[in-house]
């Protein structure tokens, strides 16, 4: 097996060839499974607004049966929506002359045995209506580029699970397309193999075109994906680009040690002591309020005092103290300023404690993950999969949902 | 077109693969092989050059009617093309539609810009392309047979392409709504099977009925004829002028015993003609349930038809007639007695007298009705 090379395809170049900036424009995208035998109604998507820029790679992410395959499907036409509003490509969702320029990799695909990695190419690239002779030469550029050149007059049943999404990829880039549009590519490909992915699918975005990504792995996606949506049964929690996203968890981190030897309370006494003059810490310092922030539960919370070009500072810094008998701590400060900490930095650098480590921090896509799909009043992860009611119960539930999904989408 | 021969190619790269296509191939040309190796000379059946001695002679039937309808029509389509062929031609079709909508095949097509319906369409002649491959086979191998061995080139022979991809895409149809609906092609193949045995079945029970409906129908007309007989008979001996006597006496016994005779018929006669009734409902009941249902076995009789000429049909009704004639079915207590011959004539009569265009019309109403429905779900479903 070789890995896949990033040379050109001899494609189209894709840029510039819409009038607007939104590929995918959705509005109120629904849909109710009919429950039989009496059985209730599943409301697997309640009301999705989504936007796609054009040119960009965008990660559709969502706990198990949030949603995202069913909405992948709806775009592809293999499901019909029970509401649907919005372009895909500048068309209606459902417009079948639309699909020439789009390549689709579905979740679990299955090429039919019997032919060749040649084959599949060809087949797939004919029912997508590519001529003849632009067949014959994607396709070997193809499986040059997902590396199984050597495997081009190869049956798929001899191929293994990474090698078959190999071929997926080349499958869904048979027809130049505009638009990719990739269900857990990266299922079953080893680590090497994911690399070789996200160096293809980079050239994509590279080349113009738009990549629309569906993926449980949250380190990939936030390797790639300029923008991201979040999926939590059937509406859309949040959505933008992972800066967007993350901007209100920017921080820095200090590491720091002091003089004292006593509890953690007192280590933290002795740090906001030393930073009185830069922050004001809620009253008494001691003992400390307890907060579930905090490795022992116990940290100490407060605002920066100083100004900060002449603007009053309410920054909040928190200090959090190590384990029982450590002399450690980290001080917290919610700001990507770097400016916010020098006072900080030089009040400590005045007493007696030692600067161990300064970082910026933010929070990962995990984090806002696990923020999405954690209920916000109970503390505990939502349950998986879409809402399910009986029929009495669905008009209200889906009116219910499409407004919580609407809320969270803005 | 592209997406269409796109399609084809696939179908055919799909039957290249399975073994199943290549081995019923390989059978049809065994099958003409050994109908090479049949012949009649005028002792009996021969077997390449011994003469067997006995069955079918050069005296009852000529070389050429011989491998026309003894070997093409009634071995060859009837029951090759017609049972075993068709059985293993829907074995090796009946994953077509389950396939094509298995998880994780059905979303590469689908998400092509081709319409489902003609997808589902498409998907659908090719598996009529398999049978169409196999059937040519046959008939070109059969054509050629019978124009070497009987002497006869009959291009009418060809036809048996047409009428039996026909025949079969009538279950064809069933197959596809079955593999739909179930996903399964075990589940379609003997739910298809199983309606083509009702089928069948119905077709068998109204040749039946209508034979039964022939004899009621005679009996009838026999008793009426008998009835009148004897009423002029009757009548004449009645106004006859006798005189006194011993020939009074047995006149008047003669004409008591007639009168007993005629009594007895026309007491029977309602009975007769109540029983012609109800098989008379019961025929129309049948042929109403018949003509919405496939005519399977219709349909094949359509190549004798269109093969055989006016005076070989002529000939194998004669044949019949005669072989039935001496039969009787249980109408030792009956007054008249139907001929069998007749009644056998009748169903002959009437085997060829439905019109083709009402045969294939019905029967592909059928299939276009199962195709609408199949076709609706396939482009209704979510996959």
């Amino acid at each position: 097996m070789t890995t896949l090379n990033a040379q050109p395809v001899g494609a189209t170049q894709a840029s510039g060839r819409f009038a607007g900036d939104w590929v995918i424009d959705l509005a109120n995208v629904e849909k109710v499974y009919a429950g039989r035998f009496r059985r209730g109604n599943v409301h697997a998507l309640r009301g999705i607004d989504m936007r796609v820029h054009r040119g960009s790679v965008f990660g559709l992410l969502g706990p198990n049966g949030a949603g995202k395959s069913t909405l992948v499907k709806i775009l592809m036409t293999v499901i019909r929506p029970t509401r649907c509003e919005g372009l895909f490509l500048g068309a209606p969702v459902g417009d079948k002359a639309n699909l020439k320029r789009v390549g689709y990799l579905p979740e679990h695909h299955r090429f039919p045995e019997y032919l060749t990695a040649a084959q599949v190419l060809d087949y797939f690239g004919a029912l997508s209506d590519v001529p003849r002779a632009d067949r014959r030469r994607r396709g070997g550029e193809l499986l040059d580029l997902v590396g199984l050149n050597n495997w081009a007059d190869k049956k798929v049943k001899e191929f293994s699970k990474g090698m078959r999404q190999r071929l997926g990829i080349a499958n869904a880039l048979t027809s130049d397309p505009d638009l990719v549009v990739l269900d857990e590519p990266t299922d079953g490909v080893d680590p090497v193999g994911r690399r070789d992915i996200r160096a293809v699918l980079a050239r994509l975005r590279d080349e113009g075109r738009t990549v629309f990504l569906n993926s449980h792995l949250l380190s990939e996606l936030e390797m790639i994906c300029d923008r991201v949506a979040i999926l939590v049964q059937g509406v859309v929690s949040s959505q933008g680009t992972i800066d967007e996203l993350t901007r209100d968890s920017r921080r820095y981190e200090i590491d720091v040690t002091s003089d004292s030897t006593g509890t953690p309370q007192a280590t933290a006494a002795l740090l906001a002591a030393s930073l009185a003059s830069v922050a004001r810490f809620e009253q008494p310092p001691s003992p400390a309020v307890q907060s579930p922030g905090g490795p022992h539960g116990l940290s100490l919370r407060g605002t920066l005092g100083h100004q900060a070009q002449g603007v009053a500072n309410t920054t909040p810094i928190s200090i959090e103290p190590g384990a029982m008998g450590s002399s450690a701590a980290t001080i917290k400060v919610a700001s990507d300023d770097a400016r916010m900490i020098q006072p900080i930095i030089d009040a400590l650098r005045a007493s007696s404690a030692t600067i161990r480590a300064i970082r910026p921090v933010r929070s990962s896509l995990e984090d806002l993950f696990m923020q999405a799909v954690t209920d916000p009043t109970t503390g505990l992860a939502l349950a998986p999969g879409a809402a399910s009611t009986n029929k009495r119960e669905a008009g209200n539930a889906a009116r219910a949902g499409l407004a919580t999904g609407r809320e969270a989408a803005r | 077109m592209r997406q269409t021969l796109a399609i084809f190619l696939d179908a055919y790269r799909e039957l290249n693969s399975r073994k199943l296509f290549w081995i019923v191939l390989l059978l049809s040309f065994l099958v003409v092989g050994l109908f090479g190796c049949f012949g009649i000379d005028n002792r009996g059946f021969t077997f390449l050059h011994w003469s067997l001695g006995f069955g079918i002679n050069t005296a009852m039937m000529s070389e050429s009617l011989f491998y026309k309808h003894f070997l093409f029509v009634n071995f060859g389509v009837k029951f090759w093309l017609g049972i075993i062929a068709t059985i293993l031609a829907l074995i090796s079709t009946a994953s077509i539609f389950p396939d094509l909508v298995s998880g994780g095949a059905i979303e590469l097509v689908l998400s092509k810009p081709i319409s489902r319906l003609r997808l589902f369409l498409t998907k659908y002649a090719t598996g009529l392309l398999f049978v169409t491959l196999q059937v040519a086979v046959f008939s070109v191998g059969s054509f050629l047979l019978i124009g070497f061995r009987g002497g006869e080139w009959e291009p009418r022979i060809l036809l048996a392409i047409p009428i039996v991809v026909m025949f079969f895409s009538y279950l064809f149809c069933v197959c596809a709504l079955l593999g739909l609906v179930t996903r399964s092609s075990i589940a379609s193949l003997l739910l298809t099977i199983l309606i083509w045995f009702v089928v069948f079945v119905l077709s068998a029970s109204e040749t039946g009925i209508d034979m039964w409906k022939t004899i009621a129908e005679e009996r009838v007309r026999l008793l009426h004829e008998d009835i009148a007989k004897r009423e002029t008979e009757l009548e004449g001996l009645r106004t006859t002028e006798i005189a006194p006597g011993l020939a009074n006496i047995g006149n008047t016994l003669l004409i008591a015993s007639k009168s007993g005779s005629l009594e007895q018929r026309r007491k029977r006669l309602p009975d007769a003609e109540a029983a012609m009734r109800k098989v008379g409902w019961i025929s129309l009941g049948m042929s109403g349930v018949k003509a919405v249902l496939p005519k399977v076995t219709d349909t094949k009789d359509l190549l004798e038809r269109v093969i055989l000429t006016v005076e070989e049909r002529e000939g194998l009704m004669r044949d019949a007639a005669r072989d039935m004639s001496n039969v009787e079915i249980d109408q030792e207590a009956e007054d008249v007695k139907v001929d069998m011959g007749k009644v056998q004539r009748k169903a002959f009569e009437r085997k060829f007298s439905n019109p083709a265009w009402w045969i294939v019309g019905t029967s592909l109403g059928f299939e276009m009705v199962i195709l609408a429905i199949a076709g609706w779900i396939f482009v209704r479903r979510d996959f």
